[in-house]
């Protein structure tokens, strides 16, 4: 398979760069707080390390995921600890830290807000394939090139658990998976939210043959 | 908890294996994935592949990614260790969970399920017999080889711990 080289694994770290700010800004504007983003650079990471994108293997976290379809597809990732999920939540509800437990109402705030920062970060990244590499628009090829993500469902379960089964639609061909990490970080609240895009091997095929 | 604490010892990662004798513990953390835990009790031998695929089709290089080769390469790590005695090895699995299963697309929910076939395949074609299963569901499992017993653990977020 035609890897990334690494000229384009830069070039693409800047289009997702870009991606991770604009998520950070629909982010602040959803809760109403400042909210300050890092993105590391993108890599390729065996799938054993893989698995600990998400924090430490055995330490149960949560997250919402989103499947991706189209010309990047792969996985898209928003997940913490529950220290940071119930954080989130206060912010959503308007509570000051009182939130404990995941209810229905904690888990449906926790995947509207996935799907307000993943759409950022799609709808970004999409503008700037477009305009940076001419990738077709929707209405060339609506069910091949359109950015579409699946609404997110939200678990919580052991972080290396909850990697395997997203990394499993690479282990079909490849020993390693690409990872774009971003990270989330919020005024005067001690919290830690990960968005973590993961491009299954169509994608890597795509991206390498599109990036300059 | 049993014994010794169930942290002590390996983590087996993905499309890995490990193997010990006497004591501690081998561990690994499953989604679809399978945990073939192989075991000599007489030797206190034990073994622990983290199957991720059902067949390599030949390929060589991840030996403990694929049902048919991770079986055969644990067998070969616990003959090593056997010093040249006899093996009389009974299996454990556990695994093959189907998480994401309205988000990731039709094929690969049925990964889990091809996982579980293929171990049982490799299992009886090295006449090994399974004599306990944990397997299928829709969450996570972080499996536990207790070397000195041959007990397994099996840990799910929130619930008990069950023991095989």
């Amino acid at each position: 398979m035609k890897s990334l080289t690494n000229h384009q694994l830069e070039r693409l770290t800047g289009y997702l760069l870009a991606g991770a700010a604009d998520a950070s800004h629909a982010l602040s504007i959803w809760l109403g707080r400042k909210v300050q983003v890092s993105m590391e650079p993108l890599k390729s990471v065996s799938l054993e390390d893989a698995t600990e994108q998400l924090g430490a293997p055995e330490h149960s976290v949560c997250a919402c995921c989103m499947r991706v379809s189209g010309a990047l597809s792969g996985q898209l990732l928003f997940g913490f600890d529950d220290a940071s999920g119930m954080r989130l939540c206060d912010a959503i509800l308007s509570r000051e830290r009182t939130s404990t437990k995941w209810g229905e109402l904690e888990m449906s705030a926790v995947m509207e807000t996935t799907n307000i920062v993943g759409c950022a970060f799609l709808n970004s990244l999409a503008n700037t394939f477009r305009t940076s590499i001419c990738l077709p628009r929707v209405a060339d090829d609506p069910m091949d090139k359109a950015w579409i993500p699946t609404p997110p469902i939200f678990v919580r379960d052991y972080a290396a658990a909850i990697m395997q089964f997203v990394l499993v639609n690479q282990t079909h061909e490849l020993d390693s998976a690409l990872v774009a990490r971003t990270s989330f970080t919020m005024d005067d609240w001690p919290v830690d939210w990960r968005l973590l895009l993961i491009p299954d091997s169509a994608a890597l095929i795509e991206l390498a043959g599109i990036i300059p | 908890m049993r014994g010794l604490a169930d942290s002590e010892g390996p983590l087996i990662k993905m499309a890995c294996i490990g193997v010990g004798q006497q004591q501690g513990t081998l561990r690994t953390l499953l989604g679809s994935c399978i945990g073939v835990a192989l075991y000599d009790r007489r030797l206190k031998l034990a073994g622990l592949a983290h199957v991720v695929m059902p067949d390599s089709m030949g390929r060589e290089p991840s030996l403990g990614k694929y049902a048919d080769t991770a079986i055969p390469e644990t067998i070969r790590q616990l003959t090593l260790l056997a010093r040249g005695l006899r093996l009389s090895l009974t299996a454990k699995v556990a695994g093959g969970a189907n998480m994401f299963s309205h988000v990731i697309p039709n094929s690969i929910n049925t990964i889990g399920e091809q996982n579980i076939a293929a171990v049982e395949k490799a299992l009886a074609l090295h006449e090994i017999p399974i004599v306990a299963r944990h397997l299928g569901g829709l969450t996570g499992r972080r499996m536990v080889v207790e070397i000195d017993t041959g007990v397994v653990q099996i840990h799910l977020v929130g619930q008990p711990v069950v023991f095989l």
